[in-house]
């Protein structure tokens, strides 16, 4: 579904435009329903590039409440889809921006339940059939966001968009303000720092 | 295409995002060279490892994040703050396009542009003057669209707005119907602050009230909604007053805003707010409002920290 919404900044349905103009109306309902259309992949967004629970929720709420708040200004220069992600990506740069800053990172996810290892999802796969081959998958996810975290925030955002967003590169530029070369240039940045960082994968 | 080219194209490649020649380029040397393919392969490796580390978000914090959002935006109170201008607007006959002309609510002096229409000047025989169609004096016309037809005339359709003087006192409730829709007004932020300034002092009234909860909660503009704050103030012991200062000491960008909510907020013990005010303390990097939340904390016997 994000990858339909994301193409290339295209109107996205007449459907998506139709409830932008009833929500600007002060259609509470047309509101819901936008937001109820972008919300999970908003959310996935936020949960992958900072990695927190917490973290995301604090995005979500502040994104959708500027999209509440100006949605009156939206005056259809671009699809509804990219607006938004606007919105959603500048709050989470600043957000890594500031642990940039901060470094205050760790492997490890808090959650409401406890905490989770980042990299259960390696070990579960095949941790019975193979043990050493469990260690290695656990040793490669950590190394994964240790390299991931090497990336500056816009390299990280743009990696994010692309690979796991699915967004195309030219909708990317859009989204971040820039061109699609600017967006190329760093995604090719990017994939050859994780190269480097993270070496043969066998 | 050299091999280091080509290496540089893998990444874009692998994506989709060549162009169709640095495609079919691509796909023909690596078909070939055995060193590229090994290349080529291990972009793959990689992305498939990096696919494996994906989050997915629990349903039950979307669910959490809807509530949250769902109760913020009927904190906002919106609604009833935006009806009953609608609904007068609506009665007179005019439309917000109308308020673009709208300048002057100073001193309780309201010029207002009241009255929308679409005039088609269709010259039915010879010898219709233009002149006689121009517009008169004080009356504001928007061209929307203008056509030669093909009878070698020209077809113009434009909308008319006419100005209008009002002026009353402050508690003249046509003068107040005014100002509320003028707070409201989109597109002069000089005149939603100077409108919002006269009514403050009038947040008594259920209508105004709501209008200065809506411009805290929703104007653009950070001047309007320090103007709304200053007329809650007399209010900030009230539930849904207290709700819309909570969102806007948690969400709005503007360090003036947050600190006045923050003062407003905290004039009164209220244990219902020491989830919140823990929150703020961790990312709040104002540092006035992150001391105010602390000694506030602290009055409550509450831990600075979250757990």
């Amino acid at each position: 579904m994000q990858e339909a919404a994301g193409t290339a900044g295209a109107r996205v349905s007449p459907d998506v435009d139709s409830l932008v103009r009833a929500a600007q109306r002060g259609d509470q309902e047309a509101f819901e329903q936008l937001v109820r259309a972008y919300d999970q992949s908003v959310l996935r967004l936020a949960m992958n590039l900072l990695r927190s629970p917490e973290d995301a929720r604090d995005v979500y709420q502040e994104a959708f409440l500027r999209v509440y708040r100006n949605l009156h200004a939206f005056r259809f220069d671009c699809s509804f889809h990219t607006w938004l992600y606007r919105i959603v990506t500048n709050i989470c740069l600043d957000q890594l921006r500031k642990r940039k800053v901060r470094k205050e990172e760790s492997a490890v996810v808090e959650t409401g339940e406890g905490t989770i290892d980042r990299t259960d999802g390696f070990e579960e796969e095949s941790a019975a059939a193979n043990p050493e081959r469990a260690t290695w998958n656990r040793q490669l996810g950590r190394r994964i966001d240790a390299a991931l975290e090497d990336l500056t925030p816009r390299e990280r955002m743009v990696f994010e968009l692309r690979h796991y967003q699915g967004l195309r590169l030219r909708n990317i530029g859009e989204i971040l303000g820039t061109t699609e070369e600017a967006a190329k240039n760093c995604l090719f940045r990017a994939t050859q720092k994780m190269r480097t960082l993270l070496g043969d994968l066998r | 295409m050299t091999c280091d080219a080509v290496r540089k194209l893998i990444p874009l490649y692998y994506y989709g995002e060549l162009t169709p020649e640095d495609e079919d380029q691509t796909e023909a040397h690596v078909h070939e060279c055995s060193a590229c393919a090994r290349h080529l392969e291990r972009a793959r490796t990689l992305a498939a490892a990096l696919d494996r580390r994906t989050m997915e978000p629990p349903a039950s914090l979307l669910a959490d994040c809807r509530a949250d959002l769902a109760a913020a935006v009927r904190g906002a109170a919106a609604e009833p703050a935006r009806r009953p201008w609608r609904m007068w607007l609506d009665a007179a006959g005019a439309t917000f396009a109308a308020f673009t002309r709208w300048r002057q609510p100073l001193g309780a002096v309201a010029l207002i542009g009241v009255g929308f229409f679409a005039a088609r000047l269709v010259p039915a025989g010879r010898g219709v003057a233009t002149a006689s169609l121009a517009p008169s004096e004080g009356v504001f016309v928007n061209v929307r669209s203008a056509q030669p037809d093909s009878a070698g005339k020209v077809r113009i359709a434009y909308d008319e707005t006419t100005r209008r003087e009002v002026s009353g006192t402050i508690d003249n409730p046509e003068v107040q119907k005014l100002l509320l829709a003028a707070a409201h007004e989109e597109d002069d932020p000089g005149v939603r602050v100077e409108s919002v300034d006269l009514l403050k002092d009038r947040a008594g009234s259920g209508e105004v009230r709501d209008a200065l909860l809506n411009a805290l909660l929703h104007d653009s503009n950070p001047g309007v909604r320090l103007k709304a704050l200053e007329g809650l103030k007399p209010l900030a012991a009230e539930t849904p007053v207290r709700g819309a200062l909570t969102q806007a000491l948690q969400f709005d960008d503007n360090d003036a805003v947050r600190m006045q909510a923050v003062d407003l907020l905290t004039m009164r013990r209220d244990d219902a707010m020491v989830g919140m005010l823990q929150r703020l303390v961790q990312k709040e990097d104002n540092g006035y409002v992150r001391s105010k939340c602390e000694k506030a904390l602290k009055e409550m016997n509450a831990s600075i920290g979250t757990f």
